[in-house]
């Protein structure tokens, strides 16, 4: 089941961010992710995706990444896009559940230089 | 492996064409180091060296092997292909960007008498921005020692962007196909297969359809950097028959000229994911 599901959501995650945004928007990637602090999650690697729309469209995004979230059994603590410090380009978008330590560090606005948050880590 | 290599006529190159050496190969170490490493090569029976900075390539005359001169010494003009071959130059790799200027090709041709070699699948922009910044990128990340901790390759991220946005970018890049091969027999017999950090099948798969100068595919399949590109676009190679006869004669002034564009129109597709997994079953 688990490879179906993580098939479709690559493909849906593709084609959604396509429609929002008009453009061919690339997903060459999508991994399921256990990390040794114990954070699991479903990340994608994307070519073409800018950080304006990421911002315009931030809502059907994080709708969408709950729906792959739960698809997956993850809770989703946390959506964030990831890009390049400096630059508008978006190489990635994260779903995480997150191990306490890094709900620590990974909670507020702009917990690092390199991320936009979609959705706030909750606050406790 | 030079000795095996000359049993079945194979010549060995091999390459040190970083674009920046941050100034070590001007220190008594640097130099000694290369001047050791130019001899070692020579001793096992090296052919040829290619190399980007002019500095070795004066070194090289030292020794019997070929001075190749690389693609990144950006040799796009007589002046230029004509310092390099005072230097030491026996070949001079030109600049990808005037693959499809056949003007400035005929004029470097008669301005110098070195070989001439034409990388045929690159695939880069055209006239790329993040071209100098890139090479240097990849000249310090690949050295021995103190290499910098990079957050990852912001050029090659927004190089491959940039042609999801806009794949007319794709056609308009100097790409020469096999078909158009011999459409540069004045300038030169010499041709280069790039992206040896490819796949050995991938590589062979290149050099057969190059030397068979005929191919009926996706041309994504062939060209090295945008690669990543060809399971997002299908540009049907046969459609881009005859684009070579408008581009050999295209004065490159694109302001109020749409023929890559209607190119792009008529050649090239964006990939389904019914197409994708046909291609993958048709390949296992």
């Amino acid at each position: 089941m688990m490879r179906e599901d993580i098939i479709s959501a690559r493909k849906n995650l593709e084609d959604t961010l396509r429609r929002l945004t008009g453009f061919s928007v690339f997903v060459p990637e999508a991994k399921l992710f256990s990390m040794v602090c114990g954070c699991v999650g479903f990340a994608s690697d994307l070519r073409g995706l800018l950080l304006a729309s990421v911002e315009v469209s931030n809502e059907n995004i994080k709708n969408l990444f709950e729906d792959i979230a739960k698809s997956l059994s993850i809770k989703p603590d946390i959506i964030y896009a990831r890009k390049l410090p400096g630059s508008e380009e978006i190489v990635g978008l994260t779903v995480r559940e997150l191990c306490p330590r890094c709900k620590k560090e990974f909670s507020g606005d702009e917990p690092r230089p390199d991320i936009f948050v979609v959705k706030k880590v909750e606050e406790r | 492996m030079a000795d095996l290599a000359h049993d079945y006529k194979i010549e060995i190159d091999v390459v040190i064409n970083p674009s920046c050496f941050g100034g070590t190969h001007l220190t008594p170490h640097g130099y000694m180091t290369i001047q050791w490493y130019l001899n070692q090569l020579n001793k096992i029976g090296v052919d040829s060296v290619t190399v980007a900075e002019p500095y070795i390539i004066e070194l090289l005359d030292d020794f019997p092997m070929k001075t190749v001169v690389s693609c990144i010494s950006m040799i796009d003009s007589p002046q230029r292909a004509k310092f390099f071959e005072d230097m030491g130059a026996d070949v001079i790799t030109l600049d990808p960007n005037i693959n499809r200027d056949f003007k400035m090709l005929k004029a470097i041709k008669k301005s110098v008498s070195c070989d001439l070699r034409l990388m045929v699948n690159e695939g880069c922009l055209y006239y790329c921005p993040f071209r100098y910044s890139h090479f240097n990128l990849f000249s310090h990340v690949t050295t021995a020692g103190m290499r910098p901790p990079i957050f990852g390759d912001y050029y090659f991220d927004k190089c491959i962007s940039i042609r999801v946005r806009d794949p007319e970018q794709i056609i308009k890049s100097p790409w020469i196909r096999p078909e158009d091969i011999k459409k540069y027999e004045d300038i030169t017999p010499f041709f280069k297969i790039t992206g040896r950090a490819n796949t050995v099948s991938w590589i062979i798969n290149c050099m057969n359809v190059y030397c068979s100068e005929d191919y009926d595919g996706n041309l994504l399949e062939l060209l090295d950097c945008p690669s990543e590109l060809r399971d997002l676009y299908f540009i049907d190679n046969k459609k881009l028959e005859g684009c070579i006869d408008f581009w050999k004669d295209c004065d490159k002034l694109c302001v109020g000229c749409n023929y890559c564009k209607m190119v792009t129109i008529d050649a090239l597709k964006v990939i389904d994911d019914e197409r994708r997994y046909n291609k993958c079953k048709e390949e296992s």
